[in-house]
């Protein structure tokens, strides 16, 4: 098991070097960086910006330029250090990182460290509603279909299944926007945060969004996984012990038929997080994805870059720590 | 859903196991193969859609961005049958040019991963050692981010045109691509028709071509169908976020829909498009879930 | 079938009918089965593996799938088993009537710790809270000969040698003190070495707690130094019923006969030859209206072909279900004359094998 964990752990760091240098790379590399960061002002020469800095000529119209171009180039060159070679840029950047430090917006100046903080939570706790309720939906449903497996109940939940995975998660999203919050009102269409309550509910809908397709998803597994469990002889033997049905089916086939599931916990986190880009747009949630697709569509690299590290980084953690589980759930690989 | 991911540890992909599920004690007899009725109406609705929209230029539709191709915000008539839009454009044939980019997308993806992840997990799997170590790094490395924002970070970076989208998404399936003809290969490169074939001292070259190739293409066409829906529902997805292509797609008209005031006064624009979607989704998954079935194959490489 | 009801019955099964219908056909797995357990005995069922046995158990736990049409009375302690089914009656499996299969690798929960599952089910039917459960636990354990068990509870099944699981899986079946115990071949899947300890540590169990048991097993030797009485078994049916001496030294039915030549004896020198039995076990789906056994018997003769010969005899001394039987002038005719013309009725090649017959 140590050993186990000493191997995840060398992997988790070779990828989130990998990651964050792709990421990194994808500023620093193509194209040009400079042009990347300030955009056509990337274009100015760097004679006209030293004559400026001489005082031979003034930064004003009559040169082509504006007030403050050449401060605003300086200003990039320096804070992303762009006269060093892109290998320890990286290096710089990273540490940073691990520092807290995620640098700024260079549209707008915010500190991205204040971004993620104040736009991060709002996402955790969407993509956290929406694996409760995949697994709320999920366990009953899965545990329901496999007690009687291949019988009405469980034909007609093949069925429902396969279609709510063939559902895109937007067009989920406007299908329940639609009915839920504007025909019965049911729930808010928009993001609203008036104490807890007031967000639980303008956070159902998105978290249904996201958490129905995986709760099918979860359903199709665990079921497959508890029918074969039920075959199993201490599955009889519970029986012989004079278990009712229910006890049987979530005290002592569930936790051993999980591993389906958990397996693809982590990975659907990923699918998540893709879903709450999207979530977020439909239901105007001010949420992380919300202000990457912002930063994007503002041409702010700096910010781009630094988030999707976050949240590639929370991905591969996460994946990481789901590994681990399977230590919980099956004592087996713990001593193994 | 709309990612194409792949679970983080190579030995959770299967493949060829048979997937029969126990009925409940009963002696099971072998299960007779079939491809079933669902199938061939699943691939019907494909192929009316492909026909449809190569013969589009001769049907007698309205011009997709045509504005008022009839009163703005009315639902579905004779005239417009997926109704008009609030700038008075034909949703129907909005839809249909949409299916062209969105199929497009779909099977240029598609098809770049499976000759892009295929060739590398051919490799891997029949070389092993060190090149699988490289590849299989890429792989997780790749599936290290979530799939749209990798797709997000590629579109925002270079351009939005339909080759970049498409290319993009392709990128998104090469590792759970990969990863499935890694997996088969390993399994078929120690049965006895390839080990024949080394005995004889064939090229390398010749044997993955040759030998595996064709073995391996089994698993990954049922992979292929089910790709090329995800490909589609990410192209969605990146319309939702206004970076997909700068064209009409599902998701761009899905997206022009459904803001709050067109979803209360004219929800078919949206609804109607989604619709079609769904049903073409459900067929490629459908179509899929035969094929894999139909081989004994059983995949978890995609999360749809 | 004598009807005798002696008073301190415990189980009593009459006439138990288990069918499975299936894609290839309907399973006849349990045909006419009768037999009463007296309180505190212990009754052996032998047979071949396929011969119904667990079928059997299975019934009377009411652990058959659904889909299996089940006829017949089960009366256990005055009350209708089945109809206890039928009604969903709690703490009555498990409690009253519990049973340990064949492997204790899987018989155990893997995810479970051992204590916690010999805890749950005190929990569960006696409503003992957690630590005295977990405390009792551990004291059936040591009952069971586990040494260290205080260790033992906090260990998973995994841990355990295959032995010492098998043991667990008994102290779980005891811990409520059930007062019938049916150990299906509760020894084929641990090693040889243990087997013998825990078949005596069951038989201990058993009177110490004056417990009833019904042990089943392909073993007629393990059978025999442990039960009262013993039941063979074929194709679904109750073939011979005997205390074990009269079964050992005069048994009627060839397929009994068979048996006992199959199996190691002590007091013979061990270079013996062990006669496997020729033939395979019978079909279970559409079976001939004839002696089940007739293809592989020595003995069969043309009656043998045009019915079922059904149990009779004694009941509660020796009975037994067969045309000619063995070890009687009838059977040693039929032998003679199959002998005699080289072949049985049913075409089974038959040459002199000595021995008692
Ligand atoms: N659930 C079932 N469905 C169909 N046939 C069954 C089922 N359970 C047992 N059988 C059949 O019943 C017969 C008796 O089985 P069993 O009682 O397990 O034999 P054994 O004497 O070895 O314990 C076998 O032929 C077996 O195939
Ligand atoms: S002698 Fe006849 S009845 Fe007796 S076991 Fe043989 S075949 Fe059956
Ligand atoms: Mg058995």
């Amino acid at each position: 098991m140590k050993q186990f964990i000493l191997r995840r752990v060398a992997q988790l760091v070779l990828v989130v070097f990998a990651v964050t240098f792709l990421t990194f790379a994808s500023l620093n590399l193509v194209g040009d960086p400079l042009f990347n960061i300030v955009g056509v002002l990337s274009g100015i020469p760097d004679e006209q910006c030293e004559a400026v800095e001489r005082g031979e000529i003034s930064d004003t119209q009559s040169s082509g330029l504006n007030m403050g171009d050449c401060a605003l180039i300086a200003q990039a060159k320096e804070q992303n250090n762009l006269d060093k070679n892109v290998v320890e840029r990286y290096g710089i950047w990273l540490s940073d990182m691990v520092s807290g430090d995620f640098g700024t917006s260079f549209v707008n100046g915010d500190e991205i460290s204040d971004i993620v903080r104040e736009r991060l939570p709002v996402t955790i706790r969407l993509i956290v509603l929406a694996q409760i309720v995949a697994l709320g939906i999920a366990i009953p449903w899965g545990v329901a279909s496999a007690y009687r497996a291949n019988r009405g109940f469980d034909k007609v939940s093949t069925v429902g299944s396969f279609g709510l995975l063939s559902i895109p998660n937007f067009a989920l999203g406007v299908i329940l926007l639609y009915f839920f919050a504007l025909r019965w009102q049911i729930f808010p269409s928009r993001y609203e945060n008036a104490g807890w309550w007031s967000e639980l509910k303008a956070l159902t809908l998105p978290a249904l969004t996201l958490g129905l397709g995986l709760a099918a998803t979860y359903q199709r597994l665990l079921r497959t996984d508890l029918i074969t469990t039920l075959q199993e002889d201490f599955v009889h033997m519970a029986r012989a012990k004079g278990m009712s049905d229910r006890h049987i089916m979530y005290r002592h086939a569930l936790r051993p038929s999980m591993f389906s599931v958990i397996t693809v916990f982590g990975v659907n986190t990923g699918a998540l997080i893709g879903g709450a880009l999207v979530v977020e747009q439909i239901f105007s949630i001010p949420g992380i994805g919300t202000e990457l697709v912002e930063a994007v569509l503002r041409n702010d690299p700096p910010v781009v870059i630094s988030l999707i590290s976050v949240v590639a980084i929370g991905f591969v953690l996460i994946n990481f720590f789901v590994d681990l589980m399977y230590g919980y759930l099956d004592p087996r690989v713990r001593t193994s | 859903m709309t990612e194409i991911q792949s679970t983080g540890d190579d030995s959770r992909v299967e493949v060829m196991v048979p997937d029969k599920v126990p009925d409940d004690g009963m002696v099971d007899d072998a299960v007779r193969k079939k491809l079933g009725v669902g199938f061939w109406i699943a691939v019907g609705w494909l192929g009316l859609l492909v026909a449809t929209v190569l013969l589009a230029p001769f049907l007698p539709l309205d011009e997709p961005n045509k504005l008022g191709a009839g009163p703005a915000r009315t639902g579905p008539s004779l005239d417009n049958w997926f109704g008009t839009d609030a700038l008075g454009r034909d949703v129907f044939a909005r839809t249909v040019y949409g299916a062209r980019v969105s199929l497009v997308v779909g099977f240029i993806a598609i098809a770049f991963g499976m000759v892009v992840g295929g060739s590398l997990g051919l490799v891997a799997g029949y070389f092993r050692g060190r090149v699988d170590q490289v590849i299989s790094f890429l792989f997780f490395t790749l599936l290290s981010f979530p799939g749209l924002i990798l797709a997000l970070l590629i579109t925002s970076t270079f351009d939005r045109t339909l080759r970049t989208v498409s290319l993009t998404l392709g990128v998104l399936a090469v590792a759970p691509v990969g990863r499935l003809a890694r997996a088969a290969t390993l399994v078929f490169a120690e049965r006895e028709f390839v080990q024949a074939a080394r005995v004889i001292g064939a090229k390398h070259f010749r044997i993955m071509t040759r030998e595996l190739l064709p073995v391996v293409l089994i698993p990954m066409a049922a992979l292929a169908l089910l790709g090329m829906g995800v490909a589609i529902v990410a192209e969605g997805g990146l319309a939702f976020l206004q970076l997909s292509v700068e064209d009409i797609s599902w998701g761009v008209i899905i997206n022009d829909g459904r803001g709050i005031r067109d979803l209360q006064e004219n929800p078919h624009v949206a609804l109607m498009p989604i619709g079609v979607m769904f049903l073409t989704i459900l067929a490629l998954n459908f179509a899929g879930d035969r094929v894999r079935e139909f081989f004994d194959v059983r995949e978890t490489a995609f999360q749809k | 079938m004598a009807e005798t009801h002696v008073a301190n019955t415990q189980l009593s099964v009459r006439d138990l009918t288990v069918r499975f219908p299936t894609t290839r056909g309907t399973v006849q797995a349990v045909n006419g089965v009768t037999f009463d357990l007296a309180k505190g005995a212990s009754l052996g069922i032998v047979g071949e593996s396929g011969s119904g046995k667990s079928v059997t158990a299975k019934t009377l736990m009411n652990l058959l799938p659904r889909t299996a049409e089940v006829s017949g009375d089960v009366i256990f302690e005055g009350e209708d088993v089945r109809q206890l089914a039928e009604q969903g009656r709690e703490h009555f499996w498990g409690v009253k009537m519990t049973m340990v299969f064949q492997d204790p690798m899987t018989s155990l929960n893997p995810v479970k710790k051992c204590g916690e599952q010999i805890a749950e089910t005190l929990r569960y039917h006696l409503k003992r809270d957690k630590k005295s459960a977990l405390a009792e636990a551990e004291d059936l354990l040591e009952q069971v000969g586990i040494p260290e068990p205080g260790k033992r509870v906090d260990q998973y099944p995994h841990e355990l040698s295959g032995g010492l699981r098998q043991r667990v899986v008994i102290a779980m079946a005891l811990a409520c003190e059930p007062s019938l115990l049916i150990a299906d071949e509760p020894t084929t899947a641990v090693d040889v070495t243990v087997q013998k300890h825990l078949l005596d540590l069951l038989d201990t169990l058993r009177r110490d707690r004056g417990m009833s048991m019904i042990l089943i097993t392909h073993d007629l030797g393990v059978a025999r130094g442990r039960c009262d009485e013993i039941a063979v078994m074929y194709a679904g049916r109750l073939v011979e019923r005997a205390a074990p001496d009269t079964l050992f030294g005069d048994s009627r039915h060839p397929y009994t006969d068979a048996l006992l030549r199959s199996i190691p004896r002590i007091d013979q020198p061990s270079h013996t030859r062990l006669e496997p039995i020729p033939g395979r076990p019978p079909e279970l789906i559409n079976p001939p209206e004839q002696c089940a056994y007739a293809p592989r018997c020595r003995f069969a003769r043309p009656d043998c072909l045009e019915s079922i010969p059904q149990i009779s005899g004694v009941a509660g001394m020796h009975e037994f279900a067969c045309f000619h039987p063995a070890n009687t002038d009838r059977g040693r005719e039929a032998l003679a004359d199959n002998l005699a013309q080289g072949r049985t009725a049913a075409g089974l090649d038959v040459t002199d094998l000595g021995g008692p017959s």
